[in-house]
């Protein structure tokens, strides 16, 4: 005969070994702060730095090592005033250094980079009311002044090199841009901003006669 | 039992009665292991999911969804490098020397930012040493952020979307049709095409010459 206490125990059997599943399900259904566990060590840890991890050895905790004050990396010499200052002969350049052609490429790029890095703040048009500027200004916290519009003589009037050089280093309260966009797409964006001032002060006549009829 | 005076252990005779119960738990038991290790061991268990708290309070939900700030915006060398760099402190401060100057949420931003010394945010997404992934090779080509990192711009505090694991990319690389953008999109969240996004995607693969391959040095070297 079978006993009696062994359908009751293998049902229990059976109910216990569920409880594994449902702590699983737990676990992939929630978040961890936990470091995640490794079943297998299989060269997950290697003991080459990679980019932007810890050494303790420096003091900065750094593995990743700034350059040498008063030093120069190869290639990085930036000679050319006009092509990384925007400057010819100690005034603000009104071209574009030779180095940089302006095409419809570069005009597309100008564009790309301009809303990634300048459109929270100056606005799609440049008109200064990007969604970070308005939000400053609704927040009225901490000491955020507008940037001004680009649609003003002055602006418009502005030389080139002056814009690039506003980019690299900032202006005002205006932070440097260079450690962010690359000198090309600098210049591509001072090509792009200059579209848009033309596009913000154009009348009909700059309008080609065959298109006109569709802006109406 | 039967033979009183032995003393060697006898298996009770009912045991025979349940002879196809225990062929049963012989057959099911090593299946039920099986279950329970695939399911328990995958990555979507062991890796999705992890959260670690971070030292500032940095929401991507706020500056990213809200704001729309772009990615690129803070991950600057994406297009550029290997490594979507964490930005320096020097890019919260272009906003934030002017923005919330006081908040305590922002003290040790400020604290970086004047001792020079880095904020030691913690990595969520965490390769293994030996497999190198190239995010400019990704991202330029049409594979948008969202396709390995999730919804983003919905997290109040960043964690790992997906799995992360070998298999993981390989299904990506021998079909990505579906996980294909154009380039231009690369950052948008929650970008989809017109169409059927694998009708798109096979489009543009040929049109774009996409073969990714599945060689042990594309991601080993």
């Amino acid at each position: 005969m079978i006993p009696r206490w062994f359908y009751p125990l293998g049902l229990i059997a059976v109910c216990l070994a569920l409880v594994p599943f449902a702590v699983v399900a737990k676990l992939r259904a929630t978040k961890s702060p936990d470091p995640r566990p490794q079943i297998i060590w299989d060269m997950d840890q290697g003991y080459a730095y990679q980019s932007q991890q810890p050494n303790a050895l420096f003091r900065d905790g750094r593995a990743m090592r700034p350059e040498v004050n008063g030093t120069v990396a190869r290639g990085e010499l930036r000679a050319d005033d006009h092509m990384y200052r925007g400057k010819v002969n100690g005034e603000f350049a009104t071209t574009f250094p030779p180095g940089i052609e302006v095409n419809r490429a570069m005009l597309a790029r100008g564009k790309e980079r301009y809303e990634v890095f300048c459109l929270p703040c100056h606005g799609y048009t440049g008109a200064g009311d990007g969604i970070v500027s308005q939000r400053a200004d609704a927040l009225q916290q901490g000491t955020w002044i507008p940037p001004i519009s680009y649609h003003s003589d002055e602006l418009r009037n502005r030389p080139a090199g002056h814009i690039f050089n506003t980019i690299s280093n900032g202006i005002r309260t205006m932070p440097a841009y260079g450690l962010q966009v690359k000198v090309e797409d600098r210049w591509a964006i001072v090509a792009y901003i200059r579209a848009l001032q033309r596009s913000q002060n154009a009348t009909i006549d700059d309008v080609p006669a065959n298109l006109r009829d569709k802006l109406r | 039992m039967s033979d009183k005076k032995s003393k060697s252990f006898q298996f009770p005779k009912w045991l025979n009665t349940i002879r196809p119960h225990l062929a049963l738990g012989a057959l099911v038991g090593p299946v039920y292991l099986i279950v329970l290790i695939y399911y328990a061991w995958s990555p979507q268990t062991t890796m999705v999911g992890y959260q670690p708290v971070q030292p500032v309070p940095y929401s991507h939900a706020l500056h990213a969804g809200e704001l729309g700030i772009d990615c690129q915006y803070c991950h600057y060398t994406v297009t550029e490098g290997a490594h979507a760099s964490i930005p320096p402190t020097q890019v919260c401060m272009n906003c934030h020397a002017s923005i919330w100057t006081e908040s305590p949420k922002l003290l040790k931003v400020r604290e970086s930012f004047a001792t020079g010394m880095p904020i030691p945010w913690v990595r969520v997404h965490d390769l293994p040493a030996f497999v190198q992934f190239d995010h400019s090779a990704h991202v330029t080509r049409g594979v948008g952020c969202e396709s390995c990192h999730g919804r983003v711009d919905k997290m109040e505090v960043v964690f790992q979307d997906k799995k992360l694991s070998m298999a993981w990319c390989l299904e990506c690389h021998r079909a990505p049709e579906v996980n294909l953008r154009p380039p231009e999109f690369a950052t948008a969240m929650g970008w989809a095409p017109n169409e059927d996004p694998a009708v798109f995607g096979a489009r543009f693969a040929a049109e774009n010459n996409l073969n990714p391959r599945e060689d042990c040095s594309t991601c080993h070297y």
